[in-house]
């Protein structure tokens, strides 16, 4: 909130540099966002007092000024405005000036002539209507004859102030006005806080007289006050009120609204002015709305409420949203006479629902959703009655109207003054921590080590010892928290199951120079629709976001693939000539829809990559160090997913579900992508392949005698799987076949067609001996007796 | 026959100081000490000579044959290193010539930042562990003491899924979770992806990552959050780094500090980067609020705790002088090969 040093000054003697008391502040809990000073904003700007004038003889429109700037000679400057007449004083932006709207002012010649600056209007001054007496007429702003020549503008504009934007925490709605911000400055200075003491006089009459108020819901207002004020005088208010305002960026309208708005500033309670006559059936009613009850709003809108809504009603219908906004025809007018002036607390919780729902927010509203103190609403009242009268805006009637059910009295707390000192883990004297409470208005007494702390109704935040720590350690400063080693038994930190297995993955991939990439877990809802899947199938059925930031965003993914294809295009497009890329995140699969309860998040990995030697199988081969790293020897299936290559994908599966799906993708996905290339990927299941349990490391001899090689070529059908035929000679190769490798697939000339040649090197070894051909023929025999019952002959 | 042996050793040893080359020795070694070598035809005419004469000559003759051996077995290695000299000094390359390209894997960066901090957090004995991102209102604001309709609920703007299911706005919401599955001593962090309905820009994500940590025992006190704190700092921007408390709210801690770090580029005097201030403001933490320790099951009276929220995003992008969030979520090959050093 803006507030400025001038304001703080009223009520505390503030004797340090603006700097200091923000870094004071900023040390005791208020962080300060910016702090500007005023006088900045203006350089070498003066009143004039235009001594003579003459028409340019260049021109029709020009005229040449003689301005006394207080200095022995005149200056000549040359203006094209209308307006300006000898003796009238006006600001003069002399040679080398500046202006608010970041104008440089130089001396310069027009049409031939010499001009040594310029005269200025209101909104060169950076004035709106209003702000200023004479700063809104057309052409150049004409000021009283009461300022001298020569003044700074600064000085006649109030400018010579800063004004520091305090940063208020949600715990502190006491410090939402200028009020709460000088207590806490005059606790930061160590100086006494000077509130104002209303005073007034009142003409008699009796309040009751005029109007009557009957609070219906007490639970959503706690206190109603209401005064009458007649014989209003609404004029335009003075300017140390209007430079108040202005500083805190409100507009002044006139002496009654900126009194109101004053107020809310300086105390934090928002007020608000009836407009007596308007006031059917003269009383006031505080209920909550009828379900469908209308009422339409300063700004022109129409709201049909409900009946968790409060509103200030008179006898024929609601006239106020409650701590919100009031309605049209209540509102004070150029012509009102009478006027009902009401200060209240509405319980902040209320406000908050009400404005959500309408989706409302006024300068009254969010004050009172942080929370107004149920005594200060009489402070208020008195300050805006003290300054009715000082400004004699209009007579005050006697009688005060107060509805509550009774007022809270000062909650008492009692702790151990140890405890404090046990929290923070230093030792604050004692007799400082009572001083540093006494000084925040809390009331505080020291007795056989405990403490007794008078908490004031504005400070609803202090509940406990915590509370009262926080307060003895920001005032004494948080210096003295001296850092401590970490105490405790000496334990050894553990990361859990999942997260070791992942990091163990992310090694292996890296080292396979594959780069980790991070995505939005949340997805368009129309990136599915990029995978070509069935209607029914489950990746369809997505947790959707009430109020995502766009379409973009609006789905909690099922499935990584199409942010992994994203990211590939991008590349891609970017012509980035390879990737191998993989994500590490989850996947959230509802357990029914709508959602009900938190989704399952299902950690997912998913590979993919394009150029350079991709293809299936350098991805297989992947899939397989991956699996091999777990101990899984899957079994590989050819599998079904519509977004791959019908013919070149493959699910891993292990116990018949599958761990990994994986393939080269379907071109038509591609295509949407904008990717007219092969790409790669895989999606590997970390949960299923979590859940499997790993064997344990054991060491084997290394192998003391030589393997027996045997090259075989063998003839089959071209559509028989080479794992088939693995399983085969496996089989029957027994213990003494120790190993296969596949070195060779033929077709074509010398080959019967439908066929394929397939070549294979066995190694056979035992640990013992060196194996003779006596022992491997036998074996030999039997895997071709094997190999021939499937079709699959030796080739000769 | 004894100056036919000297005249034959002579020109023998002669002939192999012209040799270069492996078969030219060969030639040589046939032609003397073949089967039908000079040598050889020395020993065969011996036989005309006398007795006594025939062992003398023998000895001489096997001494010749010897030694022109030991010279040929030398001039063979002479000119197999000057072969290999020659044959090196052909196959000088130019090693300034680029090495073969070979692409390094690697991790994406904000990941690189998260594993220095478990090691640093892991090694103090904090335990990592994990939590759901869709979280009910209750963990994610309620047990944190944000009541329903609290003002503190404006902190953060909540992306919600359904009545009382959200997207989670901190990594707070792991705090009473762990408290209802552990006892005291607790001592654990809590890495996480977090959401709040911020507009993207170039330093605002809807989707960022949060560290939290949580002590609890008995007689934990603000100075040892501040050693823990000051611990980790130092770990990640160098030894001399200060850590200094500025009072705060959170409503899940009582008292709140944001908590700022002595700038590492200017070393406190005011620089660009922490914008003259010499300090850069790194996170916010307390003392657990002890509703927080009543809503995990654990007495306040008893316990006390402390906890910290550090910003993982912002972390990445401070210490490598990232400038746009952005960038770590688009995933150019280009950026994520920059984090590997």
């Amino acid at each position: 909130m803006y507030i400025s040093l001038s304001w703080l000054k009223k009520y505390v003697d503030i004797d340090v540099p603006v700097e200091e008391l923000c870094d004071r502040m900023v040390r005791s809990g208020f962080e300060v966002e910016d702090i500007q000073d005023l006088s900045q904003t203006m350089k070498n700007v003066v009143v004039g007092v235009v001594t003579a004038m003459e028409k340019h003889p260049d021109s029709d429109h020009l005229w040449i000024c003689q301005i006394d700037i207080g200095d022995a000679e005149p200056v000549q400057i040359i203006t094209g405005a209308q307006n300006v007449f000898v003796g009238a004083h006006v600001p003069a932006a002399l040679h080398n000036s500046d202006l608010p709207n970041g104008m440089h002012i130089t001396k310069g010649k027009l049409r031939g002539l010499p001009s040594n600056g310029m005269l200025c209007s209101g909104e060169e001054l950076g004035l709106k209507a209003g702000d200023f007496p004479g700063c809104d007429v057309y052409g150049i702003m004409i000021l009283a004859d009461t300022y001298p020549a020569g003044m700074d503008m600064r000085e006649v504009l109030s400018l010579n102030d800063y004004v520091i934007d305090f940063k208020i925490t949600a715990n502190r709605p006491d410090c939402n006005c200028v009020l709460g911000v000088a207590r806490e400055a005059a606790v930061a200075l160590n100086k006494p806080f000077n509130g104002p003491i209303p005073a007034y006089t009142e003409v008699g009459g009796d309040v009751n007289e005029h109007i009557s108020v009957r609070v219906e819901d007490y639970d959503l207002c706690p206190r109603y006050m209401g005064r009458v004020v007649k014989n209003l005088r609404i004029k335009e208010s003075p300017d140390w009120l209007k430079q108040c305002l202005r500083a805190a960026g409100m507009r002044p309208i006139n002496n009654i609204v900126d009194i109101t708005n004053f107020v809310m500033l300086e105390t934090g309670h928002p007020m608000h002015a009836f407009d007596l006559r308007d006031i059917r059936g003269e009383q006031i009613i505080v209920r909550r709305a009828t379900e469908g009850e209308p009422i339409t709003t300063l700004d022109g809108k129409e709201y049909a409420l409900t009946n968790e809504m409060l509103v200030i009603a008179d006898a024929e219908g609601p006239s106020c949203l409650a701590g919100i906004m009031g309605s049209l025809d209540s509102e004070i007018k150029e012509d009102t006479k009478d006027l009902f002036l009401e200060a209240a607390k509405f319980r902040r919780d209320s406000v908050r629902r009400t404005c959500r729902s309408l989706g409302m927010r006024t300068e009254a509203s969010s004050r009172f959703e942080r929370g107004v103190d149920t005594i200060g609403v009489e402070l208020a009242m008195e300050r805006a009655l003290q300054l009715i009268h000082d400004l004699d805006a209009g007579d005050i009637i006697s009688g005060v109207i107060d509805c509550n059910e009774g007022l809270p009295a000062a909650r008492e707390l009692k702790v151990p003054v140890q405890k404090i000192n046990a929290l923070l883990g230093i030792e604050v004297p004692h007799d400082t921590i009572v001083q540093i409470l006494n000084n925040l208005c809390i009331d505080t007494t020291l007795l056989n080590g405990i403490l007794t702390c008078q908490i004031p109704p504005h400070r609803d935040d202090i509940e406990g010892c915590a509370d009262l720590a926080e307060e003895v350690m920001r005032i004494y400063g948080c210096e003295h928290i001296v850092a401590t080693p970490i105490r405790g038994d000496i334990v050894r930190g553990r990361k859990l199951p999942e997260r070791i297995l992942t990091d163990r993955i992310k090694r292996l991939l890296i080292s396979r120079r594959m780069r980790e990439i991070s995505t939005y877990s949340f997805i368009s809802s129309k990136a599915i629709d990029t995978l070509q899947l069935a209607a029914d199938d489950a990746r369809r059925q997505a947790v959707t976001l009430l109020n995502p930031l766009g379409e973009e965003y609006s789905t909690m993914r099922t499935q990584l693939l199409t942010s992994m294809l994203t990211v590939l295009s991008t590349n891609y497009n970017r012509k980035i000539q390879e990737a191998r890329l993989f994500e590490v995140s989850k996947r959230f699969v509802p357990k029914a829809l709508p959602l009900t309860e938190q989704p399952e998040e299902i950690p997912a990995l998913c590979i993919g990559m394009y150029g350079g030697e991709e293809d299936f199988f350098t991805l297989k081969g992947v899939v397989e160090s991956l699996l091999d790293t777990f101990g899984v020897q899957p079994d590989y299936e050819a599998s079904s997913e519509p977004y791959l290559h019908p013919g070149r994908q493959a699910a891993a599966c292990h116990d018949g579900a599958a761990l990994v799906t994986f393939g080269e993708m379907h071109p038509a996905v591609c295509e949407k992508y904008d990717m007219p290339i092969r790409v790669y990927v895989a999606e590997v299941d970390l949960r299923a392949l979590f859940a499997i349990e790993r064997p344990r490391v054991l060491y084997k001899a290394l192998p003391r005698f030589p393997a027996v090689e045997r090259d075989l070529a063998l003839l089959c059908d071209e559509t028989m799987p080479v794992a088939s035929i693995e399983k085969i000679i496996r089989q029957a190769g027994g213990k003494t076949l120790e190993s296969i490798e596949l070195f060779d697939v033929y077709q074509g000339a010398q080959i019967e067609s439908g066929k394929k040649s397939v070549a294979y090197s066995l190694k056979f070894r035992v640990a013992d001996r060196t194996l003779s051909d006596e022992d491997i023929d036998p074996v030999l025999a039997k895997i071709f007796k094997k190999l021939k019952e499937n079709d699959c002959i030796l080739r000769t | 026959m004894k100056e036919q042996l000297e005249a034959l050793r002579s020109e023998a040893l002669a002939e192999l100081q012209g040799l270069n080359d492996p078969k030219q020795l060969e030639d040589f070694r046939v032609r003397y000490m073949g089967k039908k070598g000079s040598v050889t035809a020395l020993l065969r005419g011996m036989g005309a000579l006398s007795a006594e004469e025939r062992p003398v000559m023998g000895q001489l003759v096997n001494q010749l044959r010897q030694e022109l051996e030991e010279a040929v077995t030398a001039k063979a290695d002479a000119i197999q290193a000057q072969l290999q000299t020659a044959r090196l000094a052909a196959e000088r390359v130019d090693v300034t010539m680029p090495g073969k390209k070979e692409k390094n894997g690697g991790l994406h960066p904000l990941n690189v930042v998260l594993d220095d901090l478990i090691d640093i957090f892991q090694s103090m004995g904090f335990d990592i562990v994990d939590g759901p991102e869709v979280e009910t209102d209750y963990y994610n604001f309620q047990a944190l003491n944000v009541p329903e309709d609290h003002p503190a609920r404006d902190m953060q703007d909540t992306f919600y899924l359904a009545d009382k299911l959200l997207l989670r706005t901190q990594t707070s919401a792991a705090q009473a979770r762990t408290m209802e599955e552990r006892k005291p001593p607790i001592r654990i962090i809590c890495p996480g992806r977090v959401y709040r309905a911020d507009e993207v820009d170039a330093t605002h994500s809807p989707v960022f990552h949060q560290i939290e940590g949580l002590v609890i025992d008995k007689g934990v006190t603000m100075c040892d959050l501040k050693g823990v704190l000051q611990q980790f700092a130092q770990e990640i921007y160098g030894e001399d780094t200060q850590v200094r408390f500025r009072p705060s709210f959170f409503p899940f801690t009582e008292p709140s500090v944001e908590v700022d770090v002595s700038c590492s580029e200017c070393g406190g005097k005011g620089c660009r980067v922490c914008k003259g201030a010499g300090w850069i403001e790194i996170l916010g933490a307390g003392m657990v609020h002890p509703n927080v320790l009543r809503a995990g099951g654990i007495d306040p009276e008893v316990y006390t705790g402390f906890a910290f929220g550090i910003g993982l995003d912002r972390l990445t992008t401070t210490r490598y002088k990232i400038s746009d969030i952005r960038l770590l979520f688009e995933n150019d090959v280009r950026f994520l090969e920059q984090f590997d050093k």
